[in-house]
């Protein structure tokens, strides 16, 4: 369907999944990327998930929901999900909206979310549980 | 020639023999330098008929290099000929498309229309018209005659200019239904009237009648478009994508920070996902404000089933969806002005305005 450039790439590195998201997706490209990213959960075994979303131009209402239900999908697979690279205006701009990733974790960066994702992951699976989707 | 006479014939016939026995040279000096079998036969025979010719002027020792002359400048002069025509090959061909038989008859569908559209304009602005446009009468002496000021003039001549660009698209367009709203709205289209085309609400007649639709692409394109105003058609999620991308970026001429411009997306995309989501489509127009104050306005219209109940939907967390219900609440508190206009049956119009900081 689509033959222009990818979109999102996910990649793995180590027992972490790495999705970048390269450009403003749609909502239908949002739902995919979802599908896509559970699947690969599964595929790989990943015990942690990063989501760059540096290239987004904005995170709305769908967006945001969006990234919640995949941390959330993600962590029913045994997975941690968090967030990097949202950018300070996307960032004002949801605050504005009234719109927040919920309990999903975020970090500033890609470094950052590697260090938040080792701390986690390798203390054992029970320290995640503290984290619960409101 | 005129020496054809028995005492030639004999030095003639010598000569003959002579040429005769230059067929293999020349044949082979062509041969090689041709790989056309008959043009090289063309030439060979030439080149024999030119020395028929040149026998008598040609000293004996010489014929056979004069026979090879001949044949290299013949060889020469067919490619300069076969250049000279590769290279005017492209003059030869006529670009122009022939006259198709039917122009005629469009020709003719053309005068009935502007004689009918021309039939449909009030007597008064009929006989102005052609004064002006065909006699070349000018407005002063118009206003003249008929007790106005020329300024006057030039008005109504310009709304007979608007009223008979629409009658001949309506000329040309025979057997459609027109509502009463079609023509108005046309009107104002056409005369480019930015006041009358908010008073007849023609961008929602636009999205609701298809004729006028169609009718208005050419109305609309010869007058000025302001650069300042930007449509976009939402139908699906793409469009969504494309209608905040846009409005970002004719709002970004107006310098807003780069946080306003991620906050104008954001409300953008959230109502033309409700054009998406709701209803079978609609419009987004991005405008650029100069008065009261610089912003820019944002106006969402769609052919929906309408919103029942405006002031619950404007509450957090009203969903009809597994949406948030952050839509339109969200994008209010994203934007300095926030109005909904919503009709049963009609649809629902969305109007936001962010205004720009200044200093």
């Amino acid at each position: 369907m689509d033959t222009g450039p990818a979109l999102v790439s996910i990649l793995r590195q180590g027992s972490y999944l790495i999705a970048s998201v390269h450009t403003a997706l749609d909502d239908s490209q949002m739902v995919r990327f979802q599908q896509d990213l559970i699947e690969q959960i599964g595929q790989h075994r990943s015990r942690g998930v990063i989501i760059d979303v540096a290239a987004l131009d904005v995170l709305d209402s769908f967006g945001s929901k969006t990234l919640r239900n995949i941390s959330e999908m993600a962590r029913l697979r045994g997975a941690t999900t968090v967030i990097v690279g949202i950018q300070p205006d996307v960032a004002f701009a949801m605050v504005a909206l009234g719109m927040s990733t919920g309990s999903v974790p975020t970090a500033l960066d890609l470094e950052e979310g590697l260090a938040y994702l080792h701390d986690r992951v390798h203390t054992g699976p029970s320290a995640v549980t503290g984290s619960s989707l409101s | 020639m005129s020496a054809g006479q028995p005492a030639d014939a004999l030095s003639e016939s010598g000569s003959q023999s002579d040429v005769a026995a230059l067929v293999p040279v020349i044949r082979r000096f062509v041969h090689s330098r041709v790989s056309n079998e008959a043009v090289a036969d063309d030439i060979v025979q030439e080149t024999l008929v030119r020395m028929l010719a040149a026998a008598g002027r040609v000293e004996p020792g010489m014929v056979e290099p004069y026979a090879i002359i001949t044949a290299r400048n013949l060889i020469a002069s067919m490619w300069k000929e076969q250049e000279r025509h590769r290279r005017n090959q492209h003059r030869i061909v006529d670009l122009r498309s022939p006259e198709s038989p039917d122009e005629g008859l469009l020709q003719q569908e053309d005068k009935g229309a502007v004689a009918e559209a021309l039939e449909r304009l009030s007597e008064r602005d009929r006989r102005t018209l052609m004064a002006h446009e065909v006699a070349g009468q000018d407005t002063q002496s118009l206003a003249g005659e008929l007790g106005v000021t020329a300024g006057a003039v030039a008005a109504q001549l310009n709304r007979s200019r608007a009223r008979l660009r629409v009658e001949y698209l309506l000329a040309l367009e025979p057997g459609t239904a027109l509502t009463d709203r079609c023509r108005p709205v046309l009107f104002a289209l056409s005369g480019g009237d930015r006041r009358r085309q908010r008073e007849v609400d023609a961008a929602r007649h636009l999205l609701e009648c298809d004729l006028c639709e169609k009718l208005s692409q050419p109305l609309l394109e010869r007058g000025q478009r302001s650069d300042g105003e930007v449509r976009i058609r939402i139908r699906a999620d793409a469009d969504i994508v494309l209608a905040r991308q846009t409005a970002r970026e004719v709002a970004a001429r107006l310098e807003f920070s780069r946080t306003d411009l991620t906050v104008i997306a954001t409300a953008v995309s959230e109502i033309a996902r409700n054009v998406v989501r709701f209803t079978d489509g609609g419009e987004v127009v991005v405008e650029l404000l100069e008065e009261p104050r610089r912003g820019v306005r944002i106006v969402a219209r769609d052919t929906g089933p309408g919103i029942a109940d405006v002031e619950a939907a404007l509450v957090d967390g009203y969903s009809t969806y597994h949406g948030l219900g952050l839509g339109l609440p969200g994008a209010r508190r994203l934007m300095d002005e926030f109005a909904v206009v919503s009709e049963m049956g009609r649809g629902t119009t969305v109007t936001m305005t962010k205004w720009r900081q200044e200093g």
